[in-house]
């Protein structure tokens, strides 16, 4: 039996996915009809998006799904914020009876966070690995949006996209 | 190296990934014990219902996943509900700057609408007239607009995704 190897895979990660701290998050359409959006009230506040990267992942070493990079579309509307920060957290399962074990990896962003993240306008921010990895069957990935938002800015998040490459 | 072009792929989309801006819902049990949904109250309203499909996407034309059909299960409960209608809605999304662009791939549809919407258990079929492949620079939603009477219930089982898988 061969086997695949495919560098030009993507994930599309719906905002019904995502999981919103501090602030009032709902589910709202998105401003361009037939988009759907994970809405931020306004809030002179810093809000946290978790977007969880759902892909799979392997027991072997070096197989499954070996993460290179995360799209994120958004919209900030009304004012600009006063900057979007990405970072990326690995997650290692606890076994039972045992906490999660949370780690920073490494990422740069396509949009600087205060200057050209942060305008009122649409978005599309690339968060890329600096060292690409392997995801095992006992890690996970969140991606954790920073939003420092001034009284009046409203966020839309409309999905996210994972590119990775498949090997199986 | 091998590959693989497997045309019975199918993805199961549960209830707790859709989008519902609009009433009150609920993630109760489902009417058959071991099953779960996303209920909507009675109310007379009109609301949307958003399905993210869930399946792969790749930046090489003609490969990742072509999508085929979305399946759709449903109940609804107490009274029928006064419409019941499906739209394929493609998002391309927009470069940085940019709104993203919909548009509307035709399809068939099973059962008609007009049987879609009495109290009963459904399984709607939605079947893309032209079959894409989706690139890496698309997502694609199944918009479900449920026209509740005042006493109606709706129940979302969940949805499944047909596709080929090349990789």
């Amino acid at each position: 039996m061969g086997y695949v190897h495919d560098p030009h895979m993507s994930q599309y990660i719906p905002p019904t996915a995502m999981f919103g701290a501090t602030g009032t998050y709902t589910q709202a359409a998105g401003a361009v009809t037939g988009t759907i959006a994970f809405h931020r009230a306004a809030a002179a506040s810093t809000g946290v998006i978790n977007i969880p990267i759902i892909l799979p992942s392997n027991s072997v070493a070096l197989k499954g799904v070996k993460l290179t990079s995360i799209e994120v579309d958004y919209e900030l509307l009304l004012a600009g914020a006063t900057s979007i920060t990405m970072s990326l957290n690995k997650v290692t399962r606890g076994a039972d009876t045992a906490v999660a074990v949370v780690s920073a990896v490494t990422v740069t962003q396509s949009l600087v966070a205060n200057s050209g993240a942060e305008t009122n306008d649409q978005h599309k921010i690339t968060v890329t690995l600096t060292t690409p990895e392997w995801i095992d069957n006992d890690v996970y990935y969140l991606l954790v949006m920073t939003a420092v938002c001034g009284a009046t800015v409203t966020v839309d998040i409309l999905g996210a996209v994972a590119n990775y490459t498949l090997r199986v | 190296m091998g590959y693989t072009h497997d045309t019975a792929m199918s993805q199961f989309i549960p209830p707790s990934l859709f989008h519902r801006p609009t009433g009150t819902w609920t993630t109760p049990a489902g009417q058959v014990a071991g099953t779960i949904v996303e209920h909507v109250a009675a109310a007379d309203q009109t609301g949307l219902v958003n399905i993210p499909i869930l399946i792969p996407s790749n930046s090489v034309a003609l490969k990742g996943a072509y999508l085929k059909s979305i399946e759709i299960d449903y109940e609804i409960l107490v009274a029928a509900c006064d419409a019941f209608t499906f739209v394929i809605n493609k998002v391309t999304r927009g470069a940085d700057g940019a709104v993203a662009v919909v548009s509307a791939p035709a399809f068939t549809q099973t059962p008609s609408a007009a049987n879609a919407l009495g109290v009963d258990q459904h399984k709607a079929i939605l079947t893309i007239t032209t079959p894409f492949w989706i690139a890496n620079t698309e997502y694609v939603l199944v918009e479900v607009t449920v026209n509740q009477a005042a006493t109606t219930q709706v129940d979302f089982l969940g949805a499944v995704a047909n596709f080929t898988l090349r990789v």
